[in-house]
Protein backbone atom coordinates (compact mmCIF):
# COMPACT_ATOMS: atom_id res chain seq x y z
CA UNK A 1 0.00 0.00 0.00
CA UNK A 2 2.87 2.57 0.99
CA UNK A 3 4.34 2.06 -2.26
CA UNK A 4 1.68 2.26 -4.40
CA UNK A 5 1.22 6.04 -2.58
CA UNK A 6 4.77 6.83 -3.16
CA UNK A 7 4.37 8.85 -6.22
CA UNK A 8 2.17 11.42 -4.06
CA UNK A 9 5.10 12.32 -1.61
CA UNK A 10 7.43 13.83 -4.51
CA UNK A 11 6.99 16.81 -5.87
CA UNK A 12 8.06 16.28 -9.46
CA UNK A 13 5.93 13.49 -9.51
CA UNK A 14 2.72 15.48 -8.36
CA UNK A 15 3.80 18.36 -10.98
CA UNK A 16 3.80 16.14 -13.49
CA UNK A 17 0.92 14.08 -12.62
CA UNK A 18 -1.39 17.61 -12.61
CA UNK A 19 0.13 19.25 -15.68
CA UNK A 20 0.09 15.90 -17.51
CA UNK A 21 -4.07 15.81 -16.44
CA UNK A 22 -4.29 19.57 -17.37
CA UNK A 23 -3.09 19.38 -20.53
CA UNK A 24 -5.00 15.89 -21.23
CA UNK A 25 -7.82 17.71 -20.72
CA UNK A 26 -7.42 20.88 -23.25
CA UNK A 27 -6.30 18.58 -25.82
CA UNK A 28 -9.27 15.95 -24.91
CA UNK A 29 -11.74 19.23 -25.59
CA UNK A 30 -10.10 20.07 -28.84
CA UNK A 31 -10.16 16.07 -29.87
CA UNK A 32 -13.92 16.37 -29.76
CA UNK A 33 -14.02 19.06 -32.83
CA UNK A 34 -10.72 17.57 -34.47
CA UNK A 35 -12.03 13.98 -35.09
CA UNK A 36 -15.37 14.61 -36.24
CA UNK A 37 -14.49 17.20 -38.85
CA UNK A 38 -11.23 14.60 -39.79
CA UNK A 39 -8.19 16.73 -39.00
CA UNK A 40 -6.44 14.23 -37.14
CA UNK A 41 -3.47 15.02 -39.52
CA UNK A 42 -3.34 18.53 -39.25
CA UNK A 43 -2.91 17.84 -35.13
CA UNK A 44 0.08 15.07 -35.77
CA UNK A 45 1.77 17.77 -38.51
CA UNK A 46 1.67 20.79 -36.27
CA UNK A 47 3.04 18.47 -33.53
CA UNK A 48 6.10 17.56 -35.72
CA UNK A 49 6.05 21.09 -37.32
CA UNK A 50 6.66 23.29 -33.91
CA UNK A 51 10.05 21.08 -33.24
CA UNK A 52 12.50 23.50 -35.21
CA UNK A 53 10.99 26.41 -33.41
CA UNK A 54 11.59 24.62 -29.88
CA UNK A 55 15.34 23.63 -30.49
CA UNK A 56 15.89 27.13 -32.14
CA UNK A 57 14.14 28.51 -28.71
CA UNK A 58 16.71 26.35 -26.59
CA UNK A 59 19.48 27.31 -28.59
CA UNK A 60 19.25 31.24 -28.06
CA UNK A 61 17.23 30.40 -24.21
CA UNK A 62 14.33 32.21 -25.22
CA UNK A 63 10.78 30.57 -23.79
CA UNK A 64 10.44 27.73 -25.65
CA UNK A 65 6.40 28.54 -26.63
CA UNK A 66 7.23 31.78 -28.51
CA UNK A 67 9.54 29.68 -31.02
CA UNK A 68 7.14 26.64 -31.60
CA UNK A 69 4.27 29.06 -32.06
CA UNK A 70 6.25 31.10 -34.88
CA UNK A 71 7.42 27.45 -36.34
CA UNK A 72 4.10 26.06 -36.34
CA UNK A 73 2.51 30.05 -38.15
CA UNK A 74 5.24 29.27 -41.17
CA UNK A 75 4.29 25.55 -41.42
CA UNK A 76 0.38 26.32 -41.53
CA UNK A 77 0.95 29.09 -44.04
CA UNK A 78 3.33 26.98 -46.05
CA UNK A 79 0.80 24.64 -46.27
CA UNK A 80 -1.89 26.76 -47.13
CA UNK A 81 0.66 28.56 -49.85
CA UNK A 82 1.61 25.35 -51.71
CA UNK A 83 -2.35 24.11 -51.50
CA UNK A 84 -3.41 27.53 -52.74
CA UNK A 85 -1.15 27.21 -56.08
CA UNK A 86 -0.60 23.73 -56.81
CA UNK A 87 -2.60 20.83 -57.68
CA UNK A 88 -0.99 18.24 -55.06
CA UNK A 89 -3.62 16.09 -52.66
CA UNK A 90 -4.07 17.79 -49.26
CA UNK A 91 -2.36 14.75 -47.23
CA UNK A 92 0.82 15.12 -49.35
CA UNK A 93 1.53 18.55 -48.99
CA UNK A 94 0.78 18.49 -44.97
CA UNK A 95 2.91 15.05 -44.98
CA UNK A 96 5.46 17.38 -47.11
CA UNK A 97 5.79 20.04 -44.53
CA UNK A 98 5.99 18.94 -41.58
CA UNK A 99 8.80 17.01 -42.44
CA UNK A 100 10.68 19.66 -43.70
CA UNK A 101 10.42 21.42 -40.43
CA UNK A 102 10.76 18.31 -38.45
CA UNK A 103 13.97 17.36 -40.59
CA UNK A 104 15.46 21.50 -40.18
CA UNK A 105 14.78 20.69 -36.14
CA UNK A 106 16.64 17.82 -35.83
CA UNK A 107 19.40 19.20 -37.75
CA UNK A 108 19.91 22.06 -34.92
CA UNK A 109 20.06 19.54 -32.80
CA UNK A 110 22.31 17.18 -34.10
CA UNK A 111 24.78 20.14 -34.74
CA UNK A 112 24.22 21.68 -31.40
CA UNK A 113 23.88 18.54 -29.10
CA UNK A 114 24.62 20.11 -25.61
CA UNK A 115 22.06 22.76 -25.78
CA UNK A 116 18.92 21.23 -27.36
CA UNK A 117 18.28 17.72 -26.33
CA UNK A 118 16.08 16.28 -29.35
CA UNK A 119 14.68 13.33 -27.39
CA UNK A 120 12.90 15.63 -24.75
CA UNK A 121 11.29 17.21 -27.46
CA UNK A 122 10.67 14.72 -29.45
CA UNK A 123 9.22 11.84 -26.64
CA UNK A 124 8.32 14.65 -23.86
CA UNK A 125 9.95 14.87 -20.47
CA UNK A 126 7.21 15.86 -18.35
CA UNK A 127 9.31 14.26 -15.34
CA UNK A 128 11.88 16.60 -15.52
CA UNK A 129 10.34 19.50 -16.28
CA UNK A 130 11.70 22.86 -15.62
CA UNK A 131 9.94 25.23 -13.78
CA UNK A 132 9.82 28.12 -16.35
CA UNK A 133 8.56 25.28 -18.34
CA UNK A 134 5.23 24.41 -16.08
CA UNK A 135 4.51 28.05 -15.75
CA UNK A 136 3.98 27.75 -19.81
CA UNK A 137 2.35 24.96 -20.10
CA UNK A 138 0.27 26.49 -17.12
CA UNK A 139 -0.62 29.31 -18.77
CA UNK A 140 -1.34 28.14 -22.38
CA UNK A 141 -3.37 25.14 -21.02
CA UNK A 142 -5.42 27.53 -18.84
CA UNK A 143 -6.04 30.54 -21.19
CA UNK A 144 -7.23 27.81 -24.16
CA UNK A 145 -9.62 26.00 -21.55
CA UNK A 146 -11.38 29.44 -20.73
CA UNK A 147 -11.57 30.53 -24.24
CA UNK A 148 -13.00 26.74 -25.25
CA UNK A 149 -15.44 26.84 -22.32
CA UNK A 150 -16.49 30.44 -23.42
CA UNK A 151 -16.53 29.67 -27.31
CA UNK A 152 -17.75 25.87 -27.83
CA UNK A 153 -21.08 26.68 -29.14
CA UNK A 154 -20.13 29.06 -31.54
CA UNK A 155 -17.83 26.99 -33.01
CA UNK A 156 -20.08 23.67 -32.79
CA UNK A 157 -22.23 26.10 -35.28
CA UNK A 158 -19.58 26.95 -37.78
CA UNK A 159 -18.02 23.95 -38.06
CA UNK A 160 -21.42 21.74 -38.19
CA UNK A 161 -23.75 24.51 -40.04
CA UNK A 162 -21.50 26.96 -41.73
CA UNK A 163 -24.54 28.79 -43.41
CA UNK A 164 -26.52 28.89 -40.45
CA UNK A 165 -23.45 30.47 -38.91
CA UNK A 166 -23.41 33.18 -41.21
CA UNK A 167 -27.17 33.73 -40.61
CA UNK A 168 -27.27 34.40 -37.04
CA UNK A 169 -24.00 36.70 -37.70
CA UNK A 170 -21.13 34.83 -36.17
CA UNK A 171 -18.25 35.86 -37.49
CA UNK A 172 -16.99 32.25 -38.91
CA UNK A 173 -13.68 32.65 -40.69
CA UNK A 174 -12.03 34.53 -37.37
CA UNK A 175 -13.27 31.61 -35.31
CA UNK A 176 -11.53 28.82 -37.90
CA UNK A 177 -8.49 30.99 -37.25
CA UNK A 178 -8.96 31.20 -33.17
CA UNK A 179 -9.93 27.35 -33.34
CA UNK A 180 -6.34 26.37 -34.99
CA UNK A 181 -4.61 28.54 -32.96
CA UNK A 182 -5.80 27.35 -29.95
CA UNK A 183 -4.89 24.01 -31.36
CA UNK A 184 -1.45 25.13 -32.04
CA UNK A 185 -0.99 26.60 -28.85
CA UNK A 186 -2.34 23.14 -27.08
CA UNK A 187 0.44 21.16 -29.29
CA UNK A 188 2.94 23.13 -27.29
CA UNK A 189 1.82 21.94 -24.15
CA UNK A 190 1.50 18.67 -24.82
CA UNK A 191 4.87 18.72 -26.84
CA UNK A 192 5.95 18.67 -22.78
CA UNK A 193 4.25 15.97 -21.92
CA UNK A 194 4.08 13.20 -24.38
CA UNK A 195 6.67 14.96 -27.11
CA UNK A 196 6.07 15.61 -30.47
CA UNK A 197 5.48 12.17 -32.20
CA UNK A 198 2.72 11.39 -30.00
CA UNK A 199 0.39 15.06 -30.04
CA UNK A 200 -1.54 13.14 -32.12
CA UNK A 201 -2.89 10.93 -29.29
CA UNK A 202 -3.69 13.28 -26.64
CA UNK A 203 -5.60 15.61 -30.08
CA UNK A 204 -7.68 12.96 -31.56
CA UNK A 205 -7.98 9.47 -29.13
CA UNK A 206 -10.28 10.93 -26.09
CA UNK A 207 -12.56 12.47 -28.45
CA UNK A 208 -13.46 9.04 -30.75
CA UNK A 209 -13.76 6.95 -27.51
CA UNK A 210 -16.09 9.38 -26.54
CA UNK A 211 -17.84 9.84 -29.89
CA UNK A 212 -18.52 5.66 -29.46
CA UNK A 213 -20.63 6.69 -26.14
CA UNK A 214 -22.33 8.76 -26.46
CA UNK A 215 -24.61 11.09 -29.36
CA UNK A 216 -24.37 14.30 -28.19
CA UNK A 217 -22.24 16.82 -28.66
CA UNK A 218 -22.35 18.35 -24.98
CA UNK A 219 -21.78 15.19 -23.70
CA UNK A 220 -19.10 13.95 -25.84
CA UNK A 221 -17.15 17.19 -25.13
CA UNK A 222 -17.94 16.18 -21.05
CA UNK A 223 -16.51 12.87 -21.43
CA UNK A 224 -13.98 13.23 -23.65
CA UNK A 225 -12.56 15.84 -21.43
CA UNK A 226 -13.17 13.14 -18.23
CA UNK A 227 -11.15 10.43 -20.70
CA UNK A 228 -8.33 13.12 -21.68
CA UNK A 229 -7.65 13.85 -17.57
CA UNK A 230 -7.86 10.84 -16.29
CA UNK A 231 -5.55 8.98 -18.51
CA UNK A 232 -2.62 11.73 -18.29
CA UNK A 233 -2.65 11.62 -15.08
CA UNK A 234 -3.13 7.47 -14.39
CA UNK A 235 -0.31 7.56 -17.35
CA UNK A 236 2.09 9.92 -15.47
CA UNK A 237 1.15 7.80 -11.92
CA UNK A 238 2.06 4.86 -13.69
CA UNK A 239 5.61 6.06 -15.11
CA UNK A 240 6.52 6.44 -11.72
CA UNK A 241 6.90 2.39 -11.46
CA UNK A 242 8.02 1.85 -15.25
CA UNK A 243 10.86 4.60 -14.86
CA UNK A 244 10.15 6.90 -17.20
CA UNK A 245 8.09 7.04 -20.84
CA UNK A 246 5.51 9.20 -19.45
CA UNK A 247 4.59 10.05 -23.12
CA UNK A 248 4.16 6.12 -23.94
CA UNK A 249 2.73 5.14 -20.80
CA UNK A 250 -0.27 8.08 -21.32
CA UNK A 251 -0.88 7.41 -25.17
CA UNK A 252 -0.83 3.27 -24.49
CA UNK A 253 -3.65 3.67 -22.24
CA UNK A 254 -5.50 6.31 -23.84
CA UNK A 255 -5.99 3.14 -26.73
CA UNK A 256 -6.69 0.61 -24.51
CA UNK A 257 -9.62 2.65 -23.26
CA UNK A 258 -10.53 3.00 -26.45
CA UNK A 259 -10.22 -0.69 -27.60
CA UNK A 260 -12.91 -1.34 -25.09
CA UNK A 261 -14.69 0.92 -26.02
CA UNK A 262 -14.96 0.20 -29.32
CA UNK A 263 -15.45 -3.28 -28.06
CA UNK A 264 -18.03 -3.02 -25.58
CA UNK A 265 -19.74 0.57 -25.75
CA UNK A 266 -23.77 0.44 -25.12
CA UNK A 267 -25.07 1.27 -28.46
CA UNK A 268 -21.49 1.57 -30.83
CA UNK A 269 -19.64 -1.14 -29.75
CA UNK A 270 -19.04 -4.19 -31.37
CA UNK A 271 -21.15 -6.64 -29.13
CA UNK A 272 -23.47 -4.31 -28.75
CA UNK A 273 -23.63 -4.58 -32.84
CA UNK A 274 -23.48 -8.28 -32.69
CA UNK A 275 -26.46 -8.18 -30.61
CA UNK A 276 -28.56 -6.24 -32.30
CA UNK A 277 -27.98 -8.37 -35.29
CA UNK A 278 -28.62 -11.30 -33.70
CA UNK A 279 -32.66 -10.20 -32.81
CA UNK A 280 -32.99 -8.29 -35.76
CA UNK A 281 -32.42 -11.81 -37.69
CA UNK A 282 -34.94 -13.50 -35.16
CA UNK A 283 -32.90 -15.75 -34.24
CA UNK A 284 -32.67 -16.62 -30.85
CA UNK A 285 -28.92 -16.90 -29.26
CA UNK A 286 -28.33 -20.70 -28.53
CA UNK B 1 38.13 23.39 -58.57
CA UNK B 2 40.11 21.45 -55.90
CA UNK B 3 37.70 21.94 -53.14
CA UNK B 4 34.69 20.58 -55.10
CA UNK B 5 36.44 17.74 -56.06
CA UNK B 6 37.28 17.23 -52.18
CA UNK B 7 34.23 17.01 -51.34
CA UNK B 8 33.40 14.30 -53.41
CA UNK B 9 36.79 12.86 -53.51
CA UNK B 10 37.21 13.11 -49.64
CA UNK B 11 34.05 11.01 -48.05
CA UNK B 12 35.00 8.58 -50.47
CA UNK B 13 38.25 7.65 -49.07
CA UNK B 14 36.02 6.38 -45.62
CA UNK B 15 35.00 2.52 -45.84
CA UNK B 16 31.88 3.80 -44.03
CA UNK B 17 30.78 6.82 -46.38
CA UNK B 18 30.93 4.36 -49.02
CA UNK B 19 28.30 2.13 -48.11
CA UNK B 20 26.19 5.12 -47.00
CA UNK B 21 26.17 5.92 -50.36
CA UNK B 22 25.60 3.13 -51.63
CA UNK B 23 22.42 2.63 -49.26
CA UNK B 24 21.40 6.61 -50.05
CA UNK B 25 21.57 5.07 -53.42
CA UNK B 26 19.46 2.02 -53.41
CA UNK B 27 17.04 3.79 -50.82
CA UNK B 28 16.20 6.87 -52.40
CA UNK B 29 15.86 4.95 -55.60
CA UNK B 30 12.87 2.21 -54.20
CA UNK B 31 11.56 5.49 -51.95
CA UNK B 32 11.34 7.31 -54.87
CA UNK B 33 9.35 4.65 -57.37
CA UNK B 34 6.95 3.95 -54.79
CA UNK B 35 6.33 7.62 -53.85
CA UNK B 36 4.94 8.30 -57.53
CA UNK B 37 1.99 5.59 -56.29
CA UNK B 38 1.43 7.47 -52.80
CA UNK B 39 1.07 10.96 -53.95
CA UNK B 40 -1.18 9.87 -56.36
CA UNK B 41 -3.04 7.41 -54.36
CA UNK B 42 -3.48 9.97 -51.74
CA UNK B 43 -1.82 7.75 -49.23
CA UNK B 44 0.89 9.81 -47.07
CA UNK B 45 -0.75 9.56 -44.17
CA UNK B 46 -0.73 5.94 -44.68
CA UNK B 47 3.16 5.77 -44.94
CA UNK B 48 3.35 7.97 -41.61
CA UNK B 49 1.28 5.76 -39.71
CA UNK B 50 2.78 2.46 -40.60
CA UNK B 51 6.67 3.76 -40.46
CA UNK B 52 5.56 4.53 -36.42
CA UNK B 53 4.05 1.64 -35.83
CA UNK B 54 7.20 -0.52 -36.48
CA UNK B 55 8.85 0.76 -33.45
CA UNK B 56 6.95 -2.10 -31.17
CA UNK B 57 8.04 -4.82 -33.68
CA UNK B 58 11.71 -3.57 -33.79
CA UNK B 59 11.29 -4.20 -29.67
CA UNK B 60 9.79 -7.64 -29.61
CA UNK B 61 11.50 -8.85 -32.39
CA UNK B 62 15.00 -8.53 -30.00
CA UNK B 63 12.68 -9.86 -27.70
CA UNK B 64 12.27 -13.07 -29.48
CA UNK B 65 15.64 -12.77 -31.01
CA UNK B 66 15.00 -12.42 -35.05
CA UNK B 67 15.85 -10.32 -37.38
CA UNK B 68 14.68 -6.64 -36.73
CA UNK B 69 13.31 -6.44 -40.17
CA UNK B 70 10.85 -9.25 -39.30
CA UNK B 71 9.08 -7.87 -36.40
CA UNK B 72 8.92 -4.39 -38.26
CA UNK B 73 7.01 -5.76 -41.00
CA UNK B 74 4.63 -7.50 -38.95
CA UNK B 75 4.23 -4.52 -36.48
CA UNK B 76 3.83 -2.38 -39.90
CA UNK B 77 0.95 -4.47 -41.55
CA UNK B 78 -0.29 -5.08 -38.42
CA UNK B 79 -0.66 -1.27 -37.93
CA UNK B 80 -2.78 -1.19 -41.47
CA UNK B 81 -4.95 -4.40 -40.98
CA UNK B 82 -6.04 -2.83 -37.62
CA UNK B 83 -6.63 0.14 -39.23
CA UNK B 84 -9.35 -1.00 -41.74
CA UNK B 85 -10.81 -3.24 -38.86
CA UNK B 86 -11.39 -0.88 -36.28
CA UNK B 87 -12.87 1.46 -39.68
CA UNK B 88 -15.04 -1.37 -40.94
CA UNK B 89 -16.77 -1.92 -37.63
CA UNK B 90 -17.07 1.53 -36.07
CA UNK B 91 -18.26 5.15 -37.07
CA UNK B 92 -15.01 7.06 -36.74
CA UNK B 93 -13.36 8.50 -39.52
CA UNK B 94 -10.60 6.37 -41.05
CA UNK B 95 -8.00 9.04 -40.44
CA UNK B 96 -8.96 9.41 -36.79
CA UNK B 97 -8.37 5.03 -36.73
CA UNK B 98 -5.55 5.79 -38.21
CA UNK B 99 -3.89 7.94 -36.12
CA UNK B 100 -5.29 6.49 -33.23
CA UNK B 101 -3.54 3.43 -33.64
CA UNK B 102 -0.25 4.19 -35.14
CA UNK B 103 -0.06 6.54 -32.11
CA UNK B 104 -1.23 3.69 -29.78
CA UNK B 105 1.83 1.67 -31.25
CA UNK B 106 4.41 4.14 -30.78
CA UNK B 107 3.42 4.50 -27.42
CA UNK B 108 3.45 0.99 -26.88
CA UNK B 109 6.78 0.83 -28.57
CA UNK B 110 8.45 3.42 -26.39
CA UNK B 111 6.88 2.19 -22.82
CA UNK B 112 8.42 -1.73 -24.34
CA UNK B 113 11.51 0.30 -24.99
CA UNK B 114 12.34 1.40 -21.52
CA UNK B 115 11.78 -2.05 -20.50
CA UNK B 116 13.89 -3.78 -22.64
CA UNK B 117 17.32 -3.86 -23.23
CA UNK B 118 18.09 -4.04 -26.70
CA UNK B 119 21.02 -3.83 -28.46
CA UNK B 120 19.18 -1.11 -31.09
CA UNK B 121 19.88 2.92 -30.19
CA UNK B 122 17.03 4.39 -29.27
CA UNK B 123 17.88 7.29 -31.25
CA UNK B 124 18.82 5.11 -34.47
CA UNK B 125 15.29 3.65 -34.76
CA UNK B 126 14.18 7.48 -34.57
CA UNK B 127 16.47 9.39 -36.34
CA UNK B 128 18.13 7.05 -38.49
CA UNK B 129 22.31 6.13 -38.63
CA UNK B 130 22.91 6.68 -42.34
CA UNK B 131 26.55 6.99 -41.63
CA UNK B 132 27.02 3.65 -39.53
CA UNK B 133 25.45 1.18 -41.63
CA UNK B 134 27.49 -2.20 -41.64
CA UNK B 135 27.99 -4.24 -44.55
CA UNK B 136 25.37 -6.58 -43.51
CA UNK B 137 22.75 -3.72 -43.28
CA UNK B 138 23.77 -2.85 -46.63
CA UNK B 139 23.11 -6.31 -47.84
CA UNK B 140 19.14 -6.03 -45.97
CA UNK B 141 18.72 -2.85 -47.42
CA UNK B 142 19.61 -4.31 -51.01
CA UNK B 143 17.34 -7.26 -51.10
CA UNK B 144 14.38 -5.57 -49.58
CA UNK B 145 14.94 -2.49 -52.06
CA UNK B 146 15.61 -5.12 -54.97
CA UNK B 147 12.45 -7.07 -54.21
CA UNK B 148 10.35 -4.01 -54.02
CA UNK B 149 11.42 -2.75 -57.25
CA UNK B 150 11.48 -5.57 -58.98
CA UNK B 151 7.71 -6.09 -58.06
CA UNK B 152 6.37 -2.62 -59.20
CA UNK B 153 8.58 -2.80 -62.07
CA UNK B 154 6.77 -5.99 -63.04
CA UNK B 155 3.47 -4.44 -62.28
CA UNK B 156 3.45 -1.08 -62.56
CA UNK B 157 1.05 -0.68 -64.74
CA UNK B 158 -1.47 -2.76 -62.78
CA UNK B 159 -0.63 -0.88 -59.52
CA UNK B 160 -1.14 2.46 -61.93
CA UNK B 161 -4.82 1.70 -63.02
CA UNK B 162 -5.31 0.94 -59.47
CA UNK B 163 -4.40 4.08 -57.80
CA UNK B 164 -6.47 6.15 -60.58
CA UNK B 165 -9.43 4.27 -61.16
CA UNK B 166 -9.82 1.38 -58.99
CA UNK B 167 -13.83 1.26 -60.71
CA UNK B 168 -11.97 0.61 -64.01
CA UNK B 169 -9.27 -2.01 -62.54
CA UNK B 170 -12.36 -3.98 -61.45
CA UNK B 171 -13.87 -3.93 -64.68
CA UNK B 172 -11.54 -4.91 -66.60
CA UNK B 173 -11.14 -8.12 -63.97
CA UNK B 174 -7.88 -7.07 -61.92
CA UNK B 175 -8.08 -8.28 -58.26
CA UNK B 176 -8.19 -5.22 -56.44
CA UNK B 177 -7.67 -6.60 -52.76
CA UNK B 178 -4.57 -8.63 -53.95
CA UNK B 179 -3.12 -5.67 -55.04
CA UNK B 180 -4.13 -3.14 -52.04
CA UNK B 181 -2.31 -5.60 -49.72
CA UNK B 182 0.62 -5.63 -52.23
CA UNK B 183 0.69 -2.18 -52.55
CA UNK B 184 0.47 -2.19 -47.88
CA UNK B 185 3.19 -5.22 -48.70
CA UNK B 186 5.64 -3.13 -50.44
CA UNK B 187 5.09 0.44 -48.51
CA UNK B 188 5.91 -1.64 -45.35
CA UNK B 189 9.04 -3.24 -46.86
CA UNK B 190 10.02 -0.01 -48.24
CA UNK B 191 9.94 1.01 -45.00
CA UNK B 192 11.79 -1.10 -43.31
CA UNK B 193 14.56 -0.28 -45.90
CA UNK B 194 14.82 2.97 -45.13
CA UNK B 195 14.31 3.28 -41.72
CA UNK B 196 18.45 2.29 -41.11
CA UNK B 197 18.86 5.41 -43.27
CA UNK B 198 16.58 8.25 -42.16
CA UNK B 199 14.91 6.91 -39.34
CA UNK B 200 11.04 6.14 -38.62
CA UNK B 201 9.64 9.85 -38.25
CA UNK B 202 11.27 11.02 -41.46
CA UNK B 203 11.07 8.41 -43.86
CA UNK B 204 7.55 9.59 -44.83
CA UNK B 205 9.81 12.57 -46.55
CA UNK B 206 11.02 10.42 -48.39
CA UNK B 207 8.11 8.46 -49.60
CA UNK B 208 6.30 11.89 -50.83
CA UNK B 209 8.46 14.69 -51.43
CA UNK B 210 10.15 13.30 -54.80
CA UNK B 211 6.68 12.15 -55.90
CA UNK B 212 5.20 15.49 -54.97
CA UNK B 213 8.26 17.63 -56.94
CA UNK B 214 8.07 15.07 -59.83
CA UNK B 215 4.18 15.46 -60.02
CA UNK B 216 4.81 19.37 -59.88
CA UNK B 217 7.18 19.21 -62.99
CA UNK B 218 5.60 16.27 -65.50
CA UNK B 219 1.74 15.27 -66.76
CA UNK B 220 3.14 11.85 -68.07
CA UNK B 221 3.72 8.87 -65.62
CA UNK B 222 6.68 7.71 -67.16
CA UNK B 223 8.85 10.05 -66.81
CA UNK B 224 7.35 11.16 -63.28
CA UNK B 225 9.02 7.96 -62.21
CA UNK B 226 12.31 8.42 -63.71
CA UNK B 227 12.31 12.37 -62.57
CA UNK B 228 11.46 10.99 -58.80
CA UNK B 229 14.04 8.75 -59.20
CA UNK B 230 16.52 11.25 -60.14
CA UNK B 231 15.73 13.24 -57.22
CA UNK B 232 15.74 10.92 -54.98
CA UNK B 233 18.77 9.47 -55.39
CA UNK B 234 20.88 12.57 -55.95
CA UNK B 235 19.28 14.35 -53.00
CA UNK B 236 20.00 11.38 -51.11
CA UNK B 237 23.75 11.62 -52.24
CA UNK B 238 23.95 14.67 -51.43
CA UNK B 239 22.91 14.93 -48.25
CA UNK B 240 24.78 12.03 -47.27
CA UNK B 241 27.62 14.24 -48.37
CA UNK B 242 26.91 17.50 -47.24
CA UNK B 243 26.04 16.02 -43.33
CA UNK B 244 29.70 14.57 -43.79
CA UNK B 245 31.22 17.55 -44.20
CA UNK B 246 28.57 19.65 -41.37
CA UNK B 247 28.80 16.96 -39.23
CA UNK B 248 24.96 17.46 -38.78
CA UNK B 249 22.75 14.20 -38.38
CA UNK B 250 22.23 12.78 -42.17
CA UNK B 251 18.53 11.73 -42.32
CA UNK B 252 17.30 15.85 -42.08
CA UNK B 253 20.04 16.77 -44.70
CA UNK B 254 18.71 14.24 -47.10
CA UNK B 255 14.72 15.58 -46.32
CA UNK B 256 15.96 19.30 -46.43
CA UNK B 257 17.55 18.90 -49.69
CA UNK B 258 14.24 17.04 -51.03
CA UNK B 259 12.18 19.80 -49.72
CA UNK B 260 14.78 22.77 -51.09
CA UNK B 261 14.05 21.18 -54.35
CA UNK B 262 10.35 21.11 -54.03
CA UNK B 263 10.25 24.69 -53.46
CA UNK B 264 12.40 25.25 -56.42
CA UNK B 265 10.01 22.99 -58.50
CA UNK B 266 7.01 25.20 -56.53
CA UNK B 267 8.52 28.18 -58.16
CA UNK B 268 9.78 27.26 -61.46
CA UNK B 269 8.96 24.54 -63.12
CA UNK B 270 8.46 25.12 -66.72
CA UNK B 271 4.18 24.70 -66.66
CA UNK B 272 2.92 24.70 -63.29
CA UNK B 273 5.60 27.38 -61.13
CA UNK B 274 4.43 30.07 -59.73
CA UNK B 275 6.74 31.95 -62.29
CA UNK B 276 5.16 30.52 -65.11
CA UNK B 277 1.57 30.80 -63.60
CA UNK B 278 2.11 34.48 -63.69
CA UNK B 279 3.77 34.90 -66.80
CA UNK B 280 0.96 33.01 -68.53
CA UNK B 281 -1.67 35.50 -67.10
CA UNK B 282 0.48 38.41 -68.08
CA UNK B 283 0.47 37.32 -71.98
CA UNK B 284 -3.12 36.68 -71.85
CA UNK B 285 -5.01 39.44 -73.38
CA UNK B 286 -6.85 41.48 -70.51
CA UNK B 287 -10.81 40.66 -71.02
Amino acid sequence: MGELIAPFLYDYMLKAMFVSALVGAVCAFLSAFLMLKGWSLMGDALGHAVVPGVAGAYLLQLPYAAGAFVAGLLAALGMALVKQRTRLREDAIIGLVFTAFFAAGLLIASIYPTSVSIQTIVLGNILGISDEDVVQVVIISLVSLAILIAKWRDLVVVFFDESHARTVGIKADALKVLFFTLLAACTVAALQTVGACLVIAMVVTPGATAYLLTDRFGRLIVLSVLIGAATSFIGAYASYFLDGATGGVIVTLQTVVFLIAFYFAPKHGVLAGRRRQAQSSGGAIP
Amino acid sequence: MTELWDFFAVPMGYAFMQRALLAAVLIGAVCAVLSCYLVLKGWSLMGDAISHAVLPGVVLSFVLGLPFAIGAFAAGLTCALLTGYLKENSRVKEDTVMGIVFSGMFGLGLVLFTKVETDQHLNHILFGDMLGITHSDLIEVAIIAGVTLLIIIAKWRDLLLYCFDPQHARAIGLPLGVIHYGLLVLLALTIIASLKAVGIILVVAMLVAPGAIAYLLTDRFSRMLMIAAGVAIGSSVLGTLVSFHIDGATGPCIVLIQAFVFVLAFLFAPRRGIFALRRAALTQPPC
